[in-house]
């Protein structure tokens, strides 16, 4: 709760404390990627992936108290860590079948900058470590309350599930159907709506349609501090990408080895039975041979 | 060792507490293991332990150089340092290099995994050799939560936004794309009607108007992109049902006319056949056998069949071919002229030659007529 109010005290959206005292959730992510990845700003890129610490530096720097970092690795591996700065935790995950919006041609669409809201499955609750995970997207997946470019209206929403052991996102429209001129209305003109929303009663359907993008997170690690520290969980169940790959290349080559044997005992057997001109043992010279035969 | 700044120590003094916790657990699993058996090196390991602190700020690096080893020390699960010796051939060289030192380490930590090592090597071969073992330091990941938790039952709900579901998403199959999707759809589904209800009782807005316009997420060449996209499938959908409309018309309307064609056939055969009948009974040769059913059957072919129309066509044109062509005879010269063809004014007309007949009106006259 401590660490929290520093965080806050810290952090660079200048907002007013509310009057009441409770305190505000602040969020600023510093969304950062290596080289090698294409769909981002061309200049904003770190350099360098062995000192991910760096990041730190740069946070404290943009007054960010989350860090998103997306490391590209080979060309085609793609890392995403997500961090607390300055004192952690880190997450590094695998991102995979990422789908971008402008690939997926999804017709939902939403305002940019409007805050999501964050469906998470319940799973999430079930464990300390995707408890640490539901918290960190949370942090920088959700726009505070009135962050400088927030729209003040909820249009769309991020779902977080959890099945086989990875984290599907998705991210959907709000879209309500036969959207009631009267409701809005109250909406924006009344300060206390509740009473009225009651006496309203009718609700418009809700219904969703994706926006995208699409992806999938399988958690590696989970270190103490942010981009170090001890390492607090580990997946046993991941399997690294490149191992995935040398495994299908030892596979192959095991199939090569074996037909390279096969030659080797073929050679070896022919050489037994005498069959070969050089090497192996000598055909025994038999009597009856045309050759010894009419000599 | 590199930049030892506040932010260390920071770390040092957030992790004070749970690392005494750990110190001690680690020492009581290293107790443990010397029980188990392996050699006495193992206390040497025990030595180290209590440098851990040293090379924090490497232990994110992949370098794989001696400080990065010294990092997966610093690992607050036991970790023994034979582990690194018994590296067996790491194929992801430099890539996940701490990754894989520690699960080295830890795989003699394991019980059931070093029970396999006297596994023959051919069913040895078969194992997956990076047997990655789950660190979960519950302990840690509680405390590192705690810090960072946002107060949610406290704050209002607009504060965070953020639902959970009541009860967990299950879903059968992976890769069954449309059940599982439709389980994410639900989820979120829920999950913004819930919202919805949420910030309208604490009075924030949430429905956007209509005229409330705002930059989107997707500009408008791009939403343009997918509609032209939605209506080029949509088009393409509609072109290839339509085509194959023609292509089944064309197949029956072929079956349709072959039907036709034979149906005519054999009308046609019949009624020849009745006409030859017919014939043979008017000759008088068969009248007698012919009884009055006969008789009437015909007669009633007969009116249908419109025989005196077909009848022409058999004798009658042979008989003009001849005429017009010649039959037997001497062929030569027939067609020149002579004195009674030069003598011959039928094809004459002076009316015609003093250009009485009209002009043949032109195309468009003649179609406007019609």
């Amino acid at each position: 709760m401590s660490a929290y109010k520093a965080l806050s005290k810290s952090n660079g959206d200048k907002q007013e404390a509310p009057a009441n005292g409770i305190k505000k959730n602040k969020q600023r992510v510093l969304i950062l990627s290596s080289r090698g990845i294409t769909y981002s700003r061309k200049d904003a890129k770190l350099d360098t992936k062995s000192k991910l610490y760096q990041l730190n530096e740069l946070a404290e720097l943009y007054n960010c108290n989350n860090v998103f970092f997306f490391e590209a690795r080979k060309g085609k591996d793609l890392y995403l860590w997500m961090s607390k700065a300055p004192n952690g935790p880190t997450v590094k995950m695998h991102m995979q079948n990422l789908h971008t919006m402008e690939e997926l041609h999804f017709t939902g669409n939403c305002l940019k900058g409007s805050r999501p809201l964050l469906s998470f499955d319940a799973s999430f609750d079930k464990e300390p470590h995707l408890r640490v995970l539901k918290e960190l997207f949370m942090h920088i997946f959700g726009v505070p309350k009135g962050a400088r470019k927030a729209k003040p209206f909820v249009d769309h929403v991020m779902g977080f599930t959890l099945a086989d052991g990875k984290i599907w996102i998705r991210n959907y429209q709000i879209s309500e159907t036969e959207p009631s001129k009267i409701s809005t209305s109250t909406d924006s003109t009344d300060a206390k709506p509740k009473v009225k929303k009651n006496a309203d009663g009718k609700e418009t359907e809700i219904s969703l349609v994706e926006i995208g993008p699409r992806f999938v997170l399988t958690p590696i690690v989970i270190q103490e501090g942010s981009f170090g520290g001890p390492i607090i969980y580990e997946n046993k169940e991941f399997v690294s990408p490149n191992q995935v790959r040398s495994e299908i290349r030892l596979k192959k080559a095991g199939r090569y080895n074996q037909r390279a044997e096969q030659g080797v005992e073929r050679l070896a057997k022919k050489g037994e039975l005498g069959l070969r001109t050089n090497g192996g043992r000598k055909a025994k010279v038999d009597e009856l041979d045309t050759g010894t035969l009419f000599a | 060792m590199v930049v030892k700044g506040k932010l260390k120590m920071a770390l040092v003094a957030e992790k004070e507490v749970d690392f005494k916790k750990l110190n001690l657990k680690k020492k009581e699993k290293a107790a443990r293991k010397k029980k188990a058996q392996k050699g006495g090196d193992k206390l040497e390991s025990n030595g180290k332990v209590e440098e851990v602190w040293e090379d924090v700020e490497e232990a994110a690096e992949d370098s794989g150089s001696d400080g990065d080893e010294e990092a997966t020390e610093s690992a607050p699960m036991q970790i023994d340092f034979e582990g690194i010796d018994e590296s067996d051939s790491d194929s992801s060289a430099g890539e996940n290099d701490q990754e894989n030192d520690l699960e080295d380490d830890e795989d003699d930590e394991d019980i059931p995994v070093s029970d396999l090592e006297d596994l023959d090597d051919e069913e040895k071969e078969d194992m997956i050799p990076h047997q990655r073992l789950t660190i979960n330091n519950t302990v840690a990941l509680t405390a590192a939560l705690k810090r960072i938790a946002l107060p949610t039952s406290k704050v209002p709900f607009s504060e965070h936004q953020s639902i959970t579901t009541s009860a967990p998403v299950v879903i059968e199959d992976v890769s069954d794309d449309l059940n599982r999707e439709l389980a994410f759809y639900a989820q979120s589904l829920s999950a913004a009607q819930e919202g919805r209800k949420l910030l309208k009782a604490e009075g924030v807005k949430f429905t956007r108007p209509t005229d409330y316009f705002a930059e989107m997420v997707k500009a408008d060449e791009h939403m343009a992109k997918i509609k032209a996209k939605l209506i080029d499938e949509a088009a393409s959908k509609k072109a290839s049902s339509d085509a194959r409309k023609q292509r089944d018309l064309k197949k029956f309307g072929k079956q349709v006319q072959v039907a036709k064609l034979q149906e005519r056939d054999k009308e046609r055969k019949t009624t020849m056949e009745k006409i030859k009948v017919l014939k043979r009974k008017r000759q008088g040769a068969d009248t007698e056998t012919t009884n009055e059913a006969d008789i009437f059957d015909v007669a009633l072919e007969d009116e249908t069949a419109k025989p005196s129309r077909k009848d022409r066509i058999g004798p009658n044109k042979r008989q003009k071919k001849d005429e017009k062509f010649g039959f037997g005879g001497k062929k030569r010269f027939k067609k020149s002229g002579d004195a009674m063809s030069s003598g011959d004014l039928t094809g004459f007309s002076s009316k015609k030659m003093k250009g009485g007949a009209k002009p043949r009106p032109g195309k468009a006259r003649r179609a406007a007529k019609k």
